[in-house]
């Protein structure tokens, strides 16, 4: 097992090299430039460009720019170059707002998820079973801009406040709880809308593996010795149907820091989506280059995340 | 257990959230004594010789203050400047002090022309006559320069000197070797670049400048000149005595110097460099006493004083990574506000600031900049009184007027639209034809379907909101009649389809223009559809930004394109306009040639003259009209919507504080904003002082 791990990330460590490389000279090779100032500024003279090139190394070669900003990723120095922060600094600004996010998101579709396919399960053939498969399909569609357009819109209408950054404007609290649930409520409407989807993705896939865990072997025997119909659902055939859920945690990783760009914009929430999207159009190489790492880096690791909870998990694999 | 989570994790969720949204309704937000404004993007940096975003702009000038303003009419006016005042050294160099003595000689003779001439003073220095004039430009100089026989009068010589690497030690040998002997004047413009000026002509200045770089691998003289005399306007300041940065310690000249340097600094690569260029240098003659002398008379660049002034004694001799880490985003100044709290996406907080020079304004005790990158959900910030204005799309415009509880604010924008043809190639190549087309398409239509009513038609390079625009220019009118007529006489007569036809060759070409941009997108198809109605056939084609510029406009590679100007209250557009800018990245990308225009484009950026400029500046905009470079469309009205009552402004006027209602000016609604005040907090304002 240690050796496959050893194995893996060394594979994980080419590849992750291989992405940086390819991403870096696909946003290089795409049309725009960094300038703060727009590409058509009669203010601007041939001497300020040269000079703005010069101090990102924009005027050396692409391979030359990636070393140089690969260089300054590891020790850490990597800077933006709309602010020249460093990046990591940018990153981590933004990244506890988008974990929180997530976190509440994820942890959301799965235990409504959950409690859907249970329902559906348990329904399976009857008419109400028809209804909710429709109703998730439906669930599944539904575009997360529009439902956000008409949350932000129907609050207005019927509350007054729309739901905008991750504090309410103007208020004064008059105490921490109250404080601490406005905060809650800011994560609660943005992270529901992202967890739409994901609610109804999850149930369809626990009302199937339920189904599936339903004409074992052992649910017949189960049933055989006479256990209440209950116990063979929750205790047999619910708990193994839920295992890969377990093991599909370890690829939740990279969701955990990816943002959501629409959901951020339109809520205003100040998360990695809308920091990644920014620096797409402002041509923020460095900032890209980061951002575009560090996911990469997560999905790599969450794979193999997945692949050792399984073994563990699952005593019937063994990792070589 | 599974079981008890199956349920019992969504009840909880629930309670969680139900909790959440009884508190949501519950509290209640109490009015505060501030501003809250929202923006679509967030600023870069708040330091303003970094910063090129417009929202950078706006904080930056809650916070900041240049030298000189723009006053409520848009012109110039002195803000940590107390007043300020131009003149001009004009030097003739004579063949020997002998000649330069009766040069002088000539002139007191003439002393009745001195008032005509500005001429204040007249001085021998050596071979050289020092002339004192009380107006820059060329113009007074050069009736002065006629009094002198060419033969006793020497010319001089530019020589500009490039190094592809930084060549710092031969150039500081050069500007060693100035003022003594042949060279009259050295300017770095950079540790690559380099301009000497020196006595004989421009082959004299080209040797000089050799001498000095023998030996030094990868410098070159690039280019030489030659100039008659040497006319360096002058600008003193004489700057306010009761200013005080944020963290208390007095403003001096000491700060608008550093400033200047760090704007020329090539670390700095400050975006704002350019409009510093034609300075030769600064000098600080006492704390409160800044001049800045220019290598030529270039009047646009006094406007560039309006940069906001850093703080010498916190920045000076600190290193770029220590600006970034601590003033960029907490910067101090001398403005009205102070930056307070600054959380990235979210918002910028400035707060009141008791020492402003106009103590006791401000009345507000913050601005709050809020970052919502949301068309709607900005709109229903401001619908919510989250925001109290939002500059409104002309569509929606209706539906504010109506309603009683806003005001609304409009004005002719900085910016025009057009369709530019490319004078390269033909057609576009043909005056009669880009008159035909500009007579072909319907403009009062389009401001009607496209901006709803709230535009008017452009009449040229220069928008009704400038001080030099020229209302005379009329017009052209929509007349399809006309517009065939000049077809014809061009020599375009209908062929077999419809479509116009020239020796066989059909009138039918691409109008491009950068997708993502509806209004632009719905320009083309009425040109398109105008353009149909008399022959000419249109095809539209649109293009992510980057890649049109990139591949289309940059290269000069189009028939016809759809963009627009945005643009400050600057008459110099030399950049647009001057045949010298054509080539590829430069911005006359049509190709517009005409040695008229060139002319008048060289004379008014030399000219200081207020008459003089609005002359100037009206016989170029009529000149460029009458030509139809482009296809000059229409001047968006932008209109700001407000809640009604929200400000009211308190300011000096006169030595006295009167209050007034928010009015317009010409700089927009919100030009007071340093004096607004909320009148349900009118009874604790500060006490007026004076």
């Amino acid at each position: 097992m240690f050796a496959f791990v050893i194995r893996r990330l060394g594979i994980a460590a080419v590849l992750l090299f291989v992405i940086s490389l390819v991403s870096f000279f696909m946003f290089t090779l795409a049309p725009g430039s960094p300038y703060p100032w727009g590409e058509l500024n009669p203010k601007i003279s041939p001497q300020v460009k040269e000079a703005f090139r010069k101090k990102f190394h924009l005027d050396r070669p692409v391979w030359e720019q990636y070393a140089l900003n690969m260089r300054d990723l590891f020790t850490g120095r990597l800077k933006s170059i709309k602010d020249e922060r460093p990046v990591l600094e940018r990153i981590g600004e933004r990244l506890p707002a988008t974990v929180i996010l997530n976190i509440y998101a994820i942890s959301l579709s799965m235990i409504f998820g959950l409690l859907w396919g249970v329902w559906a399960a348990r329904r399976a053939g009857t008419p109400a079973d028809t209804v909710s498969s429709v109703a998730a399909l439906g669930l599944i569609a539904l575009p997360g801009f529009w439902v956000a357009y008409l949350v932000l819109i129907g609050l207005v209408k019927y509350a007054g406040v729309p739901v905008l950054g991750t504090q309410s404007y103007g208020v004064e609290f008059p105490n921490l709880l109250s404080a601490m649930l406005d905060r809650v409520w800011h994560i609660v409407l943005p992270g529901t809308i992202l967890a739409l989807g994901g609610i109804a993705v999850e149930s369809r896939y626990i009302r199937a593996t339920v189904l599936e865990a339903l004409k074992e072997n052992y649910i017949r025997t189960a049933r055989a010795k006479g256990l209440p119909e209950e116990d063979v659902f929750y205790k047999h055939a619910l708990r193994n149907a839920i295992r890969p859920l377990i093991t599909g945690i370890g690829s939740l990783l990279p969701a955990l820091v990816g943002g959501s760009l629409i959901i951020e914009t339109i809520f205003a929430y100040p998360g990695m989506g809308r920091l990644g999207y920014e620096a797409v159009l402002e041509r923020d190489y460095p900032t890209l280059l980061a951002i575009n790492f560090i996911v990469a880096a997560l999905i790599l690791l969450g794979n193999l995340l997945a692949d050792v909870l399984y073994a563990v998990v699952d005593p019937r694999v063994r990792l070589e | 257990m599974i079981r008890r989570l199956v349920f019992g994790l969504p009840a909880l969720f629930a309670v969680v959230v139900l909790a959440a949204f009884v508190n949501a309704l519950l509290v209640t937000s109490s009015p505060k004594n501030e501003m809250s404004v929202g923006m679509l993007g967030e600023p870069a940096t708040l330091n303003p010789i970094k910063s090129a975003d417009s929202a950078g702009g706006t904080v930056q000038g809650a916070i900041f203050n240049g030298l000189l303003k723009y006053d409520a009419n848009l012109e110039i006016a002195p803000d940590l400047a107390e007043k300020f005042s131009l003149s001009q050294t004009t030097t003739i160099f004579f063949r020997d002090e002998n000649s330069a003595l009766t040069g002088l000689l000539k002139l007191e003779a003439a002393r009745a022309g001195w008032e005509a001439w500005k001429l204040k003073s007249a001085r021998l220095d050596g071979d050289s006559l020092v002339l004192t004039l009380s107006e820059p430009g060329m113009e007074k100089s050069r009736e002065i320069f006629a009094l002198f026989s060419g033969a006793d009068v020497v010319p001089l010589g530019v020589a500009r000197v490039e190094s592809d690497s930084p060549a710092d030690r031969p150039f500081a040998r050069i500007e060693a070797a100035a003022g003594g002997g042949r060279i009259v004047r050295v300017w770095r413009e950079s540790s690559r670049a380099f301009e000497i000026t020196a006595i004989g002509g421009a082959n004299a200045a080209r040797y000089a400048a050799e001498a000095f770089l023998a030996g030094t691998e990868g410098a070159k003289v690039a280019a030489t000149s030659e100039i008659p005399f040497l006319a360096e306007p002058v600008v003193d300041f004489v700057l306010r005595r009761d200013v005080r940065w944020h963290d208390g310690a007095p403003f001096t000249s000491a700060d608008a110097a550093f400033t200047f340097r760090a704007l020329m600094d090539e670390a700095v690569a400050s975006p704002r460099k350019p409009d510093f260029d034609m300075v030769l240098r600064v000098e600080t003659p006492g704390p409160h006493k800044f001049r800045v002398i220019y290598r030529k008379p270039y009047s646009p660049a006094l406007a560039s004083w309006m940069i906001p002034v850093l703080p010498a004694h916190i920045l000076d001799g600190k290193p770029q990574e220590w600006w970034v880490q601590n003033f960029d985003r907490r910067p101090v100044g001398t403005g009205p506000f102070k930056c307070d709290e600054w959380k990235t996406n979210e918002y910028v907080r400035v707060v009141r600031n008791p020492d402003f020079f106009e103590a006791p304004a401000p009345w507000l005790d913050g601005i709050v900049y809020r970052v919502l990158p949301d068309q709607l959900a900005l709109r229903l910030a401001f619908e919510t009184r989250q925001v109290d204005f939002w500059g409104v799309d002309p569509w929606a415009v209706s539906s504010f007027e109506k309603d009683p509880r806003f005001d609304l604010f409009s004005m002719p924008g900085n910016s025009y639209t057009y369709v530019g043809w490319n004078l390269r190639r033909p057609p576009f190549d043909d005056h009669r034809v880009r008159e035909a087309l500009a007579h072909a398409v319907n403009v009062p239509e389009m401001v009607k379907f496209i901006l709803y009513g709230h535009g008017v038609q452009s009449t040229g390079i220069f928008t009704p909101q400038m001080w030099f625009f020229d209302p005379a220019v009329r017009p052209i009118p929509y007349d399809k009649d006309r517009a065939r007529e000049l077809l014809a006489e061009a020599g375009w007569k209908p062929g077999p389809d419809g479509i116009l036809a020239k020796d066989g060759q059909r009138f039918s070409f691409t109008l491009i223009t950068n997708n993502g941009n509806e209004i632009r997108r719905d320009i083309a198809t009425l040109v398109q559809d105008d353009l149909r109605q008399i022959g000419i056939e249109v095809k539209i084609e649109t293009y992510e930004w980057a890649v049109l510029l990139k591949n289309y406009v940059n290269k000069g590679d189009f028939d016809a394109m759809v963009l627009g100007w945005a643009l400050g209250p600057d008459y110099d557009q030399y950049q647009i306009w001057h045949s010298s800018q054509n080539n590829p990245e430069q911005l006359n990308v049509v190709s517009y040639n005409n040695p008229e225009a060139d002319r008048l484009l060289d004379e008014i950026r030399a000219e200081y003259n207020r008459d003089t400029i609005i002359s100037l500046a009206g016989r170029l905009q009529s000149l460029i009209y009458a030509d139809q470079p482009y296809l000059f469309l229409y001047v968006p009205q932008s209109t700001s919507v407000v809640w009604k009552d929200s400000f009211r402004i308190r300011r000096k006027k006169d030595g006295a504080w009167i209050d007034t209602p928010v009015e317009m000016t010409k700089a927009g609604w919100s030009y007071y904003s340093d004096f607004f005040y909320r009148p349900q907090f009118a009874d604790r304002l500060p006490e007026k002082s004076n």
